[in-house]
């Protein structure tokens, strides 16, 4: 998850982000947020329904995406344990993107994209919560350029066993790591390893051919 | 003939020049002297310079505004003069139920607004009668299937971060201090918070498993009844509220939830934990105190207090005995099982790993706990902080495995209570060590009047389980549990004790606990006990041995490596 954090932030700094963001707003616990609206169901942090990012000249097109998180969706990946219905959305450059989130859990999931621009949203973050059973829904402009930017839910370890995304604007730019379905982890888990009779063989016959071509070579000499 | 001998001589020699001198017979001795020159005085090494790294200050003072006195929601909360105090946005929060606060007060506590939910004072005695208290699991200090980095960072003491699973009340928004600060946000902590509630409530708490294994509730010593009816006009549906997967119910699975509700009879210090593979998951951090206060009118208690410690808003019945109160919470791992969650992601090698790879028959101890640190920690914010003439109740639980002699310097404490049963006063005995087994409580009143019994007068007096295994982190002290009793007068602005001994400093310091720095280098000015420097050894000496052992390799070989007999050319 810090790999993938690291890699919002080298992405953020390459697009320059950085440079023109407003003073960073360490916002986090304790302190009060603008955009904020909060009810017991759930919550929507940094909503933006109308400002344009620098880049765009007016809003796209809208997109509705709907998303679906609970236990359910990480059955069939084994290892796993929390997921989102799919791991991969698109949206077109400019886009005003409203995202549905339900929850058929029992608890809290969320739905948290980074990497946006922090003149827009505070830490760079679009925030969507909902507790366990319920739905709620939030807006959001992305900007213009090709980019991959990283979804998850930041419940401890929820990311880490499964809930984890990307959203791709403008076809994006490659795949994050650990992306389940889509990209290898980058520190892999290890498993025993089981050995069959055909691999056995083949790699018995591999060292062995190479004794011999050795001791051809050599011979010749 | 003559090249055989020769060879035996040079054997001889070189064995003669290469053996230890204490093998050499007391005549030869000297003569191997000669030839070396060994007996010659060499001086030992000089003491290594030490070069003491990464100290971090002992009190980073961040909030020095939360130590004062303060009324927040009409809560009243106490002075806590500690480095590191609690959040009293958080106190006002769980005083008066998150339900019932400014959004800018549960924003500054962190809490999501159903995670203490207060309401119906249905004797009308002027407090709310039903509390509903949502708790969630969290891992501390975890894996990342993308770094090596631990997740939730929550370190025990300098450079140590075991994992651990706690209940947390429910939050929203990061984990994270924020997107840069990967510490835990405040409300991530060990142990699991201390539950308080009044004796008469109807308390429901409400377990939302957002952990990745299957986890339960079994409320220890807390008057409850087996199972419950969601409906009372239907006696078949019944709900299990003991917490035991074996018995009344189904274990929590990731992602459910399941609530428990009783209405507690009976006062007093209590234990609540999870009960799926206890051997593991209590000892992981699964595991708090639980305090049914005595029912009294306009009695609003301090719900939830993390991390345990100072109780800031105490409940009219202890208010009415004492000045202070103290939550204190002692646990012991075995660093073995704390390290296994930070080597898989995978739910199913974590799970192997836990129950079957770990056997619990080789335990050992290798940190202990008070509040969820060791020393020096745990004077950051567990200090017992006391005036003069002051009674002070102190609660406290034995959540590891090891026995606990508990014995305070300059003081002596009664027992008032054991596991929440309070001893006839004729019977309450004091004393200077006090025996908790493993899930035990004892209440005990610390009473500072200067009687030369219950207290010597002011000073900053260690406080410390006499188990001298206790004493130390992962073998090294001082660390474990140590704290002290510290009198205000001996106190600093950022509630630091003014001591009078050795320099700190090293104890903050990740190299310390990796055993690299002497332990007597703040002890001694010129540096007599430092580090001993190392020597080089002597040429000759390295020249004579290594002649042998060519000269016995030689032998080695000719005795199996025939010489190729070389072809007359023609």
């Amino acid at each position: 998850m810090i790999g993938a954090r690291i890699l919002a932030l080298t992405a953020l700094i390459a697009f320059g982000a950085w440079a023109e963001e407003t003073p960073v707003d360490h916002a986090h616990h304790g302190q009060a947020m603008e955009g904020m609206r909060m009810s017991a169901a759930g919550m929507v942090m940094n909503e933006n329904t109308d400002r344009l990012p620098r880049d765009c000249r007016q809003i796209s097109r809208d997109v509705d995406i709907t998303v679906r998180a609970g236990r359910k969706y990480a059955a069939a990946r084994p290892g796993t344990m929390f997921a989102y219905d799919q791991p991969v959305w698109d949206s077109p450059a400019c886009a005003r993107v409203t995202v549905t989130l339900i929850n058929d859990d029992q608890v809290r999931h969320q739905w948290m994209v980074h990497g946006l621009p922090r003149y827009l949203y505070p830490e760079g973050m679009f925030h969507l919560e909902v507790s366990g059973g319920g739905k709620e829904s939030g807006t959001f402009i992305v900007p213009s350029a090709a980019k991959t930017y990283l979804v998850h839910c930041d419940v401890p370890q929820h990311a880490e066993k499964g809930m984890k995304g990307e959203l791709k604007v403008a076809g994006g730019d490659g795949d994050l790591p650990s992306i389940p379905g889509v990209s290898a982890p980058l520190e892999p888990d290890r498993y025993r390893t089981r050995w069959d009779l055909a691999t056995l063989s083949l790699g018995a016959a591999a060292g062995l051919a190479g004794a011999l071509l050795s001791a051809r070579l050599l011979r010749r000499r | 003939m003559i090249r055989r001998l020769l060879f035996l001589a040079i054997v001889l020699a070189a064995a003669f020049a290469a053996a230890p001198r204490r093998w050499l017979p007391s005549a030869l001795a000297p003569a191997q002297d000669a030839l070396l020159g060994a007996s010659a005085y060499r001086e030992p090494p000089a003491s290594e310079p030490i070069d003491v790294r990464d100290v971090e200050p002992p009190c980073a003072n961040e909030h020095p505004e939360w130590r004062e006195e303060q009324v927040i929601e009409g809560v009243t909360i106490e002075r806590s003069p500690v480095c590191e105090p609690d959040n009293p946005y958080f106190i006002a929060a769980v005083v008066k139920g998150t339900s019932n606060v400014s959004m800018d007060t549960l924003m500054r506590a962190g809490m999501a607004p159903d995670a203490v939910v207060k309401e119906n004072d249905r004797d009308g005695d002027g407090d709310p009668d039903d509390v509903h208290i949502k708790l969630e699991v969290v891992e501390l200090n975890g894996r990342s299937p993308d770094t090596l980095e631990l997740l939730l960072q929550y370190p025990i003491a300098p450079g140590i971060s075991p994992g651990f699973w706690v209940f947390a009340p429910k939050g929203f928004g990061m984990a994270t201090r924020s997107l840069e600060d990967l510490r835990a946000n405040p409300l991530y902590r060990v142990p699991s918070p201390v539950i308080r509630v009044e004796q008469g409530d109807t308390v429901s708490i409400t377990l939302e498993n957002t952990h990745y294994l299957p986890h339960t509730i079994h409320f220890h010593g807390v008057d409850h009844p087996y199972h419950f009816h969601l409906d009372p006009s239907d006696l078949k549906t019944r709900v299990g509220n003991d917490g035991v997967p074996e018995t009344d119910e189904m274990a929590v699975m990731p992602g459910e939830s399941h609530t428990y509700v009783f209405t507690p009879r009976q006062p007093g210090t209590k234990f609540y934990h999870c009960h799926v593979q206890p051997q593991a998951h209590l000892l992981m951090g699964l595991q708090g105190i639980f305090v049914v206060e005595e029912g009294r009118p306009n009695n609003w208690v301090e719900t939830l207090n993390p991390g345990a410690g100072h109780v800031r808003h105490s409940s009219v019945a202890v208010r009415e005995q004492y000045e202070r109160e103290y939550d204190l919470h002692y646990m012991d791992l075995d660093k073995s099982l704390h390290e296994l969650v930070q080597q898989a992601n995978d739910p199913r090698l974590i799970a192997r790993a836990i129950n079957r790879t770990y056997n619990i028959a080789h335990r050992v101890a290798s940190y202990f706990l008070l509040n969820g640190r060791s020393f020096p920690f745990t004077f950051r914010e567990s200090l017992v902080v006391v005036k003069p003439d002051q009674k002070v109740k102190l609660r406290v639980l034995n959540g590891g495995l090891s026995l606990i002699s508990l014995h305070p310097h300059g003081q002596a404490l009664t027992e008032t209570h054991l596991d929440g049963i309070e001893v006839p006063p004729a019977a309450q005995v004091t004393r200077d060590v006090v025996a908790i087994a493993a899930a035990q409580r004892v209440d005990l009143l610390l009473d500072t009047t200067n009687d030369g019994l219950h207290s010597y007068g002011d000073g900053v007096w260690l406080f410390h389980d006499h188990n001298e295994h206790a004493f130390t982190t992962d073998g090294v002290s001082p660390g474990g549990h140590i704290s002290a009793i510290a009198y205000e007068s001996y106190l600093d602005a950022t509630g630091w004790p003014i001591t009078h001994g050795i320099d700190w400093r090293p104890f903050f310091s990740p190299d310390y606990y990796r055993r690299k720095i002497p332990v007597w280098v703040t002890y001694d000015d010129m540096r007599m006990l430092g580090e001993a420097g190392s020597v080089t050894p002597s040429p000759r000496q390295v020249v004579a041995r290594m002649l042998l052992a060519g000269l016995l390799l030689g032998m080695l070989g000719a005795a199996f490596v025939r010489p190729k007999r070389r072809r007359p050319r023609l």
